[in-house]
């Protein structure tokens, strides 16, 4: 069950700008339309003219936010309306605020602006990028090359060898809530009502932008209409916002439009990988080249991690991973679902798919064949790894004994070629230090103040079963608050680290918790009596860190700082792990590709909720059938930025384009990793789903994709 | 800088808004869906693209679906419009519908919920549910980036058979 369902079906939940205020003004963006260059003038007289404006600004008195992986908040370092250089197209250049959303949109579009434009360079390989090794560019030991043995000459010497280099798109999360909110002041109190998984970064982001103490700034962040990384950190037009609104005096409500949100938003770089893989005739893997170039901004360096997982994926003897960074003229890009981790598969599980063809193996039995318990990098232990029951599991759910394994060999009655194709994923499971707050009142409900977000993955209610399960109590007996700076810290949820991150101090919350209202360490409480019993509400603090972890951490998320660690621990190394088994048809006239089926199975340790946890999983392998088959970010050539800014021309998937997807779990719980044996699920979901996707066309097609998507003039 | 004065163009409008006589002063620019949201606070009608793609703003007016972003509010004139607001019962308890989205996990962040109920309830007003592939069909105005798809489609086919016995 989902605890805030309610809410959400009868539309009483309140998202950032769902907020009304009395006395609430309205503002909108003007953005840059040129793709680099100098801002030269502005002109904002036709704008100020438009009946009910109030206010029209160019220019901010705002430090930067720091880039959210280079110590700082903001999505990027660049705070727009600061200077006159322009980085990219679609950012902001000037903000108006107005009586109504008409006059404000009325008076954005009234905004003009000269420019001297500068050469742009949008792609992997346009002149004027820079290209940069990143660990030069950025050495921290874990963006580092990788490398055990020596993987070319391995490959050299291998009997059978397999190459590819493979494309992916830029692509935008889009999630559904647009960015924006509400902030206003109370005296020297900023508050900001805006959908973030990271309300942490917001206050102390703010704080620093605008020179105040992070003591008067709240964020209120309840719900969160997706944020899929891209709500992760400080947007640009909160600062902006925050000083109009206090100007103003009055409380300001601003909803980017869908078109802005690709630009004012961090998105899924390109990224070209390249891959080599050497074998025996068996088809068992001996070493693995895998290099990447993933594209950043001019302002950022946005950090490649796609080799920590192709490593991980079988028991290799050697490897070398390589990433470099291209510098663009873009906003700067980010965390978008499974960020490098299905590029990196839908790269590498297409290798492994042409090496099964290759040795003339069955794609599953070979992945078996190369299962392994050691981490190659580290020589250290998986905590858990069960993707050999994933798969065994899999083939079994879905048939897969019946796959004629020749390509076009499966035909339905309608004549669309059937492809049957399997792909595993995985993902590194990190965990973020978290504080939570747990009350027990008289009337015997339970309280609890926690880090996290809750965007749809339902947080709150794996927290809420938890503790009801604990403590024996109904689930409708216990709050849950997060993405509440006034509650808590709220340090970043993502990389999918929020649930076993917050569960662990829950849980040892829930000890402290049964010391204070003297009942047994275990079994069902009758919370109110016990309550009754210390004469007063009990409140507990608990904290907790990874394994491994130095305490200090927590005061690193205190100040608004991530206080991640793993996936490597001492001793161990854990990953979750997923397989993916798809079944396309290629429609006979149109060649348009359909997925009428998927089965997907996932260890992702001890499933904390069964309902929100299946859930997620098939919203990942969705988002994996739209990257293998829809989305990509059209870059405009002409001026810059992306061209298809809207739901309509940037194809999510829609109802129709979904089937069957059947999820099961391997439900082992991992308690080396955490006390509650719980791993991450969200971003594992959709690892491999491209590349299952993939490898399936192939088999309906005898025909190879090297780049996303796959659209119908493909396969035609 | 001082306000500008609004403009002098404006137009009375009486309408019935979840069965309350509503008479609002509009500009007649001014969508449908701002006017729910920023003048009547009616904010479980969301806004998820204004440019009529995403089908978060559905509501019904006239007793047919619409997505109230791309519905000047004018049009409103002399009209049943109904919203989220108006599904569950007085009590607060839930449409059959709304609780089979419950029963279904038919939702992840939730943004998108109002408006695929209110497209829902139309489509089985519509008699669009022989099948789920209709289902499909006819909820495909309405994204769910999430990807909720199969909880939704199994919520209305729930009440679909519901309604079809009785």
């Amino acid at each position: 069950m989902r605890v805030d369902a309610y809410e959400k079906v009868t539309g009483k939940a309140l998202y950032g700008a769902d907020r009304v205020l009395p006395g609430m003004a309205f503002a909108a963006l003007a953005l840059a339309r040129t793709g680099r260059g100098r801002l030269i003038s502005v002109d904002t007289s036709a704008a100020a003219a438009v009946p009910g404006v109030l206010a029209v600004e160019t220019h901010f008195d705002l430090a930067s936010p720091g880039f959210v992986m280079g110590g700082g908040f903001g999505f990027q370092s660049l705070q727009p309306m600061t200077d006159d250089h322009i980085a990219y197209r679609g950012q902001p250049i000037a903000i108006v605020v107005a009586e109504t959303p008409v006059a404000a949109t009325e008076a954005a579009e009234a905004i003009t602006a000269e420019y001297e434009d500068e050469p742009t360079a949008l792609h992997l390989d346009s002149e004027g990028a820079t290209t940069l090794v990143q660990e030069e560019a950025i050495p921290l030991p874990f963006l580092a090359d990788l490398k055990v043995g020596d993987a070319d000459a391995v490959i050299d010497a291998s009997p059978v060898t397999i190459e590819g280099t493979y494309e992916h798109p830029p692509q935008h999360a889009v999630p559904m809530e647009l960015n924006g909110g509400v902030v206003h002041w109370d005296g020297d109190t900023l508050i900001v009502h805006e959908g973030t998984q990271n309300a942490n970064a917001l206050r102390f982001g703010l704080a620093q932008q605008l020179g105040i103490d992070a003591a008067n700034i709240e964020v209120r962040s309840p719900y969160v209409g997706g944020g899929f990384g891209q709500k992760n950190s400080l947007l640009v037009h909160i600062g902006p916002l925050a000083l109009v609104s206090k100007r103003l005096g009055r409380p300001v409500k601003l909803v980017l439009a869908r078109t802005q949100t690709f630009h004012n938003g961090s998105f899924r770089p390109a990224s070209r990988q390249r891959i080599r893989l050497g074998a025996d005739e068996t088809g068992k893997i001996t070493a693995a080249v895998h290099e990447v170039d993933q594209q950043t901004s001019r302002h950022d360096l946005f950090p490649a991690m796609h080799t920590e997982t192709s490593a991980r994926l079988y028991g290799l003897s050697a490897y070398r991973g390589r990433q470099r960074l291209v510098q663009t003229d873009v906003q700067t890009p980010g965390y978008m679902r499974a960020p490098f981790e299905s590029p990196s598969m839908f790269a590498f599980e297409q290798v492994v798919d042409e090496l099964a063809y290759k040795v003339g193996r069955d794609p599953v039995e070979l992945r078996l064949a190369n299962d392994t318990d050691t981490d190659p990098i580290s020589g250290l232990p998986f905590s858990t790894r069960y993707v050999a029951d994933c798969l065994r599991r899999g083939a079994e759910l879905f048939g897969w004994s019946g796959r004629n394994p020749e390509p076009r060999s499966m035909r339905a009655d309608d004549g669309s070629l059937i492809g049957w194709g399997v792909a595993i994923g995985n993902y590194p499971c990190n965990t973020a230090a978290t504080n939570a707050t747990l009350t027990a009142g008289e009337d015997g409900r339970v309280t609890v103040a926690v880090d996290g977000h809750e965007m749809g993955q339902g947080i709150r209610s794996t927290i809420a079963l938890h503790v009801a399960q604990d403590l024996g109590i109904p689930v409708g007996d216990v709050v849950v608050q997060v993405g509440d700076t006034t509650v808590g810290t709220q340090h970043l949820t993502a990389g999918s680290w929020g649930t076993a991150s917050a569960l662990p101090s829950v849980h040892s919350g829930l000890r402290e918790l049964r010391k204070h209202l003297d009942v047994a360490d275990t079994g069902d409480v009758e919370v109110a009596p016990a309550v009754a019993a210390v004469g007063h509400a009990v409140t507990v603090h608990a904290d907790s860190v990874g394994p491994g972890q130095p305490a200090d951490a927590l005061a690193q998320s205190m100040t608004g700082h991530l206080a991640i660690t793993g996936p490597e621990y001492p001793g161990f190394v854990t990953f979750s792990w997923i397989a993916h088994f798809v079944e396309v048809r290629v429609e006979p006239t149109t060649c348009r590709i359909r997925v009428p089926r998927v089965v997907s199975v996932a260890d992702c340790g001890r499933v904390a909720s069964p309902v929100t946890a299946a859930s997620q999983v098939r919203g990942g392998v969705i988002w994996g059938i739209g990257a293998a088959l829809r989305e990509e970010s059209m870059v405009d050539d002409r001026f810059g930025g992306f061209v298809n800014s809207t739901l309509e021309e940037y194809p999510v998937m829609v109802n129709a384009d979904v089937h069957s997807i059947d999820v099961d779990f391997i439900d082992k719980p991992d308690y080396r990793y955490n006390p509650v044996g719980v791993k991450g699920l969200g971003e594992v979901s959709m690892v491999g789903a491209a590349a299952a996707v993939a490898n399936a066309v192939h088999h309906a097609t005898g025909r190879r994709h090297y780049r996303l998507p796959i659209r119908i003039e493909h396969v035609i | 800088m001082s306000t500008n004065d609004l403009p002098a163009t404006t137009v009375e409008v009486t309408c019935t808004i979840n069965g309350d006589p509503v008479r609002l002063t509009l500009d007649p620019r001014e969508s449908l869906l701002d006017v729910l949201r920023e003048r009547l606070a009616l904010t479980g009608t969301k806004k998820g693209c204004d440019q009529g793609h995403c089908g978060a703003c559905t509501v019904h007016l006239g007793g047919r679906r619409v997505v109230s972003c791309l519905t000047p509010a004018v049009q409103a004139a002399g009209q049943d419009i109904h919203t989220i607001e108006s599904v569950a019962g007085p009590d607060g308890g839930l449409h059959p519908l709304q609780q089979a989205f419950v029963d279904n996990d038919a939702l992840q962040c939730g943004y998108c919920t109002p408006g695929q109920i209110m497209s829902g309830l139309a489509c089985i007003a519509e008699g669009h549910m022989a099948d789920d592939d209709q289902i499909r069909e006819y909820l495909s105005g309405n994204v769910c980036r999430c990807g909720a798809y199969c909880g939704i489609v199994a919520a209305v086919r729930q009440v679909a058979g519901m309604t079809q016995e009785g």
